[in-house]
């Protein structure tokens, strides 16, 4: 069987309502959220954060953000003997001992009295409220976390560890060399001094507004040469590390609500994201396939079988392939010319006995032995008994530039078989002294997976399997960069030193020191580079990517929270494989089965889950001696013999084979205990694979986990006590974790346990219960009500409508000034939430409006999917929204060339254009700006005569929208090239005609007319539907969501209170019809309505309640766009096109094909020529060729010119043919 | 800066009705601290008071008319 079986842990569906703990109750917020910061009345607003609230407190200046306390810098230096093959891991820390049971109980006492110690576990039977877990586990890990650790772990650790392996800069010179000691990262701050010399710290939003980067120096202590002596050297800034937001570095890392409004940042952001040249980038989640990891793979058609090892070290990514030709093994590797067979390849590493090959790879069985006869037969037919003969076949077939060892000696043909065989092939097992023993073990398993695939083809692994996959975050990504970038930084350090060493004279005595300030813009600029740019291109370690960051989308405050848990996979989207596409069972929990594009990248690109976290690389040298420790025995001391015999079991530690177990059961077992015990890192998983008989041990970093409630004997190991005491805060998720109560499971880990969904589930054999099963679904499919209740593919669609919808995007989003923005002025929490929704604070960012709703027909002006709304509604201020939009200018101020400035125009310029331009050149916050305005007035020189006054020409700025705007903000600051203008403007919508809106539930629709409020119907209480929908909606679509949530948030309205529609659960129908009948409605959710144009009762009772809808992005008066002429196309003298360029309609191949089926020829002649680029010119009929002016130039004659009308772009077509000497000829005829 | 003046500067303070015309020099509002700044030519672009590199125009000191909304 497969790596990745069918699941051995049979999670049922999801069982919906029953058992659940209801989770309405303790809803108490208000209807209508409170709007973050209404924009609209004042619109000049400056930023000006919480100033209030630190005049009240406190008598002292206002706090200002350009002051934060100094942390204490990241410096605990890694031992000086941090060897190349452990330096990726982390230094191995004592485990903290924790108190455990002893802990609670004494928790349990101070909060309970003198109760026995034992008793509280047996106190109730079931958990109730274990999904309070969640916001615990949330404080601590999740959504972006992921992002943070791996940040958190480069800067404090990895970035460590690449230093201390290029530490030292040796010149020619022997006596000239600069050591790396340490590295650390300070604060953000602005690089270089300020005007009085001091250092200026950067707070996230200075950045945006100012258009630079969030960055921290990197600063390095050094020991080096000066002359004859060795000095040493602190802080020595090599360049400037981009700041993850919210990471340990960032100045918002733990700050108050209050602290953050200072700095002007919004307490709901998640973070986990750059700011680079005043932009938001995010570096989106790779997946990947896991490396040092053996993959098998088969194809039926040729029928081969390939081992794949994708070998990642240090110094390489090398992939090294067991496959099979014609039933025999080969191995194939890049730096052979040709595959080598594996008995040759095994022999040539000192493996000369047949029987030990065929112990290692086949053990006993005789299946096996069989089936890897006719490849130690090869062996033989090719002459190769001895380990000489062996490498002197494989050195003959080494692929050229190999010959020299890293000195530049030239090797001997066996040397250099050695040579790759230790280096290149399977280049992450380690050759020391030239013991091949460990790598002979490795090839030889990568062998047996072959023919154990080959004798059965459902041993194959699925590469689809989650638990085969690894994802990289941006951690990693930077420290590929990092030591990319190092490494060059330092050889463009040695090369200065020898040229000023190779120097003749010197005046001064050498420092090497100021090299490294000199040069720390190689270091800084590659960093911008990369991340503004998204490409990833670092030669040395063959990574060659492109978009691997994007700009944060800010949309809507779910647009960015969906866009920190998104992760794109590397296969290309054109393959029309179905696989990598489709949804895995194993990305149960982990991966949102809900959240992915439609299209082109459906299922390539995917959203974590809510409670998933990423794992960081843990020290696997305490795993291995724990392993040993535990009774297992070590593998260099085996023979092939004994590692396969029944019963025993390998173990492997991150796909290193280390030893094996007789006892393989009790060892798992032992060793999970010690993990819970906190012996080991939580993340470190253990599994059993029945069908390879191996022990996996990983502690790798990119695995996907997620925490679950242990179980034991039957019993959850989480108590209702336990939840009551988490619910008082008197202990958090860690607490739960150190205890063993609740551990983390990878994907490999949850295939070898038995979960049970729901309590009632469990069984004797249950290992773990979930902690709630709606945190399958992701952040953004979290917002829809009554998920399952709906089609899938709708909930689909609404993952990808609510990232477009407007809303509330951040507490300081009127102090932002971004290129687009769009906001809603009145938005409100839904009636109906789910817990996902308060957890990740949609309902205090929200975008949407509780709208009441009559599912009924409406004049005709509602069909296919139209909506109807309340002219009344939208006064009050339904959908209305604004847009905001930014002009930005630099003026270029260099001494040398074209220099800008800002200028009242000179008299005689000034005409209406010119209305609220300011004696600065600039409009003033308030003024209205029709189209073609003038916003900035700005001059060029455009000549500057040596010493004299140069010539100003205006070069004006000026509204380019077809609509009038009114000025918001005028921004002026400075950055590096020069002055920095930023002008903010504004638009307030009301909904109109053909503006887009959709419910939670992939519904969407425009709307098809504004009705007058007396023309609604209305029902017996006078109320007035806000949106009419048309019930045809619903039959094909079969989203029952949305009529639930009409029922529960009617409920709602009608007794004051707000309800839940969480996954899984939520409010009960039954319930809800109940509140209904309780105050007087009908039990359906129906009513009664009278026609609003005629008086009638209308015949049929009206499904009549609220509904949240989300006003989309996509605005009539944003696409609307008509021309009766306009510009052309330089070139082809065409209309141009596109709405941006007033361009022309375009009538397309399909529509001139209609016509030319119609036979309408003078319509097409006159749409396709005399309409577009008709153009007269003249033509010899003699030679067929262009002529002019009456006049054939070849034939040198006017006779046979005639004058005709064409195209301008066949004209165009026959002149560059004629540029490339092809020469057409246009023959004329008489038209009849 | 003292915490009297800064109550005092009001960035949104509206302009008196009897003050139509712009003045000739302009003062721009600190982003931080909303101390007046008035700039010249050719000048940093800083806070007087506390350094701080983004400033703001204050508002408008013409009458705009506002068009109503159709619809």
């Amino acid at each position: 069987m497969s790596s990745g079986p069918p699941p051995a842990k049979p999670v049922p569906p999801p069982k919906p309502v029953r058992k659940v703990p209801t989770d309405a109750g303790g809803a108490t917020a208000s209807r209508v959220a409170r709007p973050p910061q209404r924009p609209g009345a004042i619109p000049s607003r400056p930023p000006q954060p919480s100033a209030s609230s630190s005049k009240a407190s406190s008598s002292k200046a206002p706090q200002k953000p350009t002051k934060p306390p100094i942390r204490p810098v990241v410096s605990s230096r890694p031992k000086a003997s941090g060897s190349l093959a452990t330096r990726r891991f982390p230094e191995d820390t004592k485990p903290e001992v924790n108190a455990g049971e002893e802990e609670w109980a004494a928790l349990m006492k101070s909060a309970y009295g003198p109760m026995s110690g034992e008793d509280y576990a047996k106190a109730a039977k079931t958990v109730q409220d274990k999904w309070e877990l969640l916001p615990a586990f949330l404080k601590v890990k999740g959504l972006v976390k992921q992002h943070l650790d791996s940040y958190n772990y480069f800067v404090q650790v990895d970035i460590k560890h690449i230093l201390h392996a290029n530490a030292l800069i040796q010149s020619e010179n022997p006596n000239h060399w600069i050591r790396y000691l340490d590295i650390r990262v300070g604060f953000p701050q602005r690089p270089g001094l300020d005007y009085n010399q001091q250092i200026t710290p950067l707070t996230p939003m200075t950045c945006r507004l100012t258009d630079s980067t969030y960055s921290a120096p990197i600063m390095v202590d050094i020991e080096y040469t000066v002359e004859q002596n060795i000095k040493r050297a602190r802080n020595v800034v090599i360049g400037y590390l981009p700041v993850m937001l919210r990471s340990d570095l960032c100045w918002l890392k733990n700050k108050s609500e209050a602290d953050l409004a200072v700095m002007g940042e919004c307490p709901m952001d998640p973070g986990g994201y750059f700011v680079v040249k005043g932009t938001e980038k995010v570096i989106l989640v790779q997946e990947q396939l896991s490396k040092n990891r053996i993959i098998v793979m088969a194809d039926q058609k040729k029928d081969e079988v390939t081992a794949e090892v994708t070998s990642s070290t240090h110094d390489r990514v090398v992939k090294t392939y067991v496959m099979t030709k014609a039933r025999r093994l080969y191995l194939r590797h890049n730096s052979f010319k040709e595959p080598i067979p594996i008995v040759i390849a095994l022999k040539a590493m000192g493996l000369t006995s047949d029987k030990e090959i065929i112990q290692l790879i086949c053990g006993f069985d005789e299946q096996y032995q069989e089936a890897f006869g006719p490849s130690l037969e090869e062996a033989a037919s090719k002459n190769a008994f001895t380990q000489k003969q062996c490498l002197e076949y494989v050195g003959v077939r080494v692929s050229p530039g190999q010959e020299r060892d890293d000195s530049g000696m030239r090797l001997s043909v066996d040397q250099i078989a050695m040579q790759s065989l230790a280096a290149m092939v399977l280049a992450h097992v380690k050759v020391r002294n030239l013991n091949f023993r460990p790598k002979c073990i490795y090839l030889a398993t990568m062998a047996r997976r072959v023919l154990a695939a080959m004798l059965d083809v459902s041993m194959v692994d699925d590469r689809d399997y989650v638990g085969n996959k690894r994802l990289e975050l941006a951690g990693q990504l930077l420290s590929l960069l990092f030591e990319d970038t190092f490494k060059t930084y330092n050889s463009t350090i040695k090369r200065q030193m020898d040229m000023m060493l190779n120097r003749r004279s010197r005046a001064t005595p050498f420092d090497s020191r100021s090299l490294l300030e000199q040069h720390m813009g190689i270091v800084t600029t590659a960093f911008v580079r990369s991340i503004s740019t998204g490409n990833w291109s670092l030669k040395r370690f063959h990574v060659e990517r492109a978009g691997v960051t994007h700009v944060l989308s800010r949309l809507s405050f779910i647009a960015a929270l969906g866009m920190m848990t998104r992760i794109s996979s590397q296969f290309e989207k054109t393959r029309k494989v179905s696989g990598p596409r489709a949804l895995q069972p194993s990305q149960w929990g982990m991966l949102c089965p809900s959240d992915t594009p439609e299209g082109e990248a459906c299922g390539l690109v995917k959203n974590l889950a809510l409670m998933t976290h990423i794992t960081t690389d843990v020290p696997e040298d305490p795993l291995i001696r724990i392993a040993f420790m535990l009774g297992v025995q070590d593998v260099s001391l085996m023979t092939g013999n004994e590692l396969y015999r029944p019963g025993v079991h390998l173990v492997q530690v991150n796909g290193f084979i280390i030893g094996v177990t007789a006892k393989a059961k009790s060892f798992v077992r032992t060793f999970r205990k010690l993990r819970r015990a906190g012996r080991t890192s939580e993340f470190v998983s253990i599994y059993i694979n029945h069908h390879h008989r191996v022990i996996y041990i990983a502690s790798d970093g990119g695995r996907i986990c997620r925490p679950m409630i242990i179980v034991e004997n039957g019993q959850s190991r989480v108590t209702s006590e336990h939840m009551r005491l988490l619910k008082q805060g008197k202990v958090s998720f860690d607490h739960f974790l150190r205890s063993g109560l609740v551990e983390y499971l990878d994907v490999n880990e949850e295939n070898d346990s038995l979960i049970a969904c729901y309590e009632h589930e469990i069984t004797p054999d249950t290992t773990h219960l979930e902690i709630e099963p709606f945190t399958i679904l992701g952040a953004v499919a979290g917002l829809i009500p009554y998920p399952h209740h709906n089609q899938s593919p709708r909930n689909t669609y609404q993952c990808a409508m609510g990232k477009q919808a407007i809303g509330a995007i951040a507490y300081n989003q009127l102090n932002r000034i971004d290129t687009l923005l769009y906001l809603m002025t009145y938005p409100q929490q839904p009636m109906v939430k789910t817990k996902t929704i308060e957890l990740v604070g949609y309902d205090k960012l929200p975008a949407g409006q509780n709208a009441t709703v009559a599912v009924m027909s409406f004049s005709g002006y509602d069909i296919e999917d139209a909506l109807i709304l309340n002219r009344a509604s939208v006064d009050r201020g339904f959908g209305r929204c604004h847009v905001l939009k930014k002009t930005t200018m630099v003026l270029k101020s260099n001494n040398t060339g074209a220099t800008d400035r800002l200028a009242f125009p000179s008299t005689g310029d000034t005409d209406n254009r010119y209305m609220f331009v300011d004696k600065d050149g600039l409009v003033a916050p308030g003024a209205i700006v029709r189209p073609s305005d003038v916003m900035i007035h700005r001059e060029s020189a455009i000549s500057s005569p040596a010493g004299g006054e140069p010539e100003w020409k205006p070069t004006p700025v000026s509204n380019k929208l077809p609509e009038p705007v009114q000025i918001d903000k005028v921004m002026v600051s400075e950055t590096d090239e020069g002055q920095l203008i930023k002008v903010l403007t504004r638009q307030t919508r009301r909904p109109e005609l053909g503006d887009k809106f959709s419910s939670r539930h992939g519904q969407k629709g425009v709307c098809g007319l504004i009705v007058p409020q007396e023309d609604m119907p209305f029902n017996d209480e006078g109320i007035v539907p806000d949106i009419i929908m048309n019930p045809h909606g619903f039959p094909s679509r079969m989203t029952v969501g949305k009529m639930i949530e009409l029922l529960a948030g009617k409920a709602g309205v009608v007794s004051g209170a707000l309800q839940y529609g969480t996954a899984f659960g939520g409010s009960k129908v039954v319930d809800m019809s109940q509140i209904l009948i309780d105050h007087g409605f009908s039990y359906g959710g129906k009513d009664m309505l009278t026609s609003g144009v005629t008086g009638q009762s209308l015949e049929c009772y009206v499904y009549f309640g609220p509904i949240y809808y989300q006003k989309l992005k996509h605005m009539v008066m944003d696409k609307m766009h008509a021309r009766p002429t306009g510009p052309r196309a330089n070139l082809t003298r065409q209309p141009t096109e596109g709405r941006s360029k007033d361009g022309g309609l375009r009538l397309g191949e399909m529509e001139r094909d209609c016509l030319i089926g119609y036979g309408a020829t003078q319509l097409l002649l006159e749409r396709l020529m005399i309409s577009s680029d008709a153009f007269d010119t003249q033509v010899c009929e003699t030679c067929g060729m262009l002529g002019y002016a009456g006049w054939c130039p070849k034939c040198k004659s006017g006779k046979g010119i005639v004058s005709l009308t064409i195209p301008y772009a066949a004209k165009l077509l026959i002149q560059e043919l004629m540029g490339m000497n092809i020469m057409p000829k246009l023959c004329l005829e008489d038209t009849v | 800066m003292s915490q009297q003046r800064y109550s005092q500067q009001n960035p949104n303070s509206m302009p008196n009705r009897d003050q139509p015309k712009a003045p000739e020099q302009i003062e721009y509002i600190c982003g931080d601290c909303g101390a007046k700044t008035a700039l010249k030519a050719n000048e940093a672009i800083r806070c007087k008071e506390c350094g701080h590199r983004v400033l703001y125009k204050p508002r408008t000191h013409r009458i705009v008319r506002i068009y109503p909304l159709e619809n």
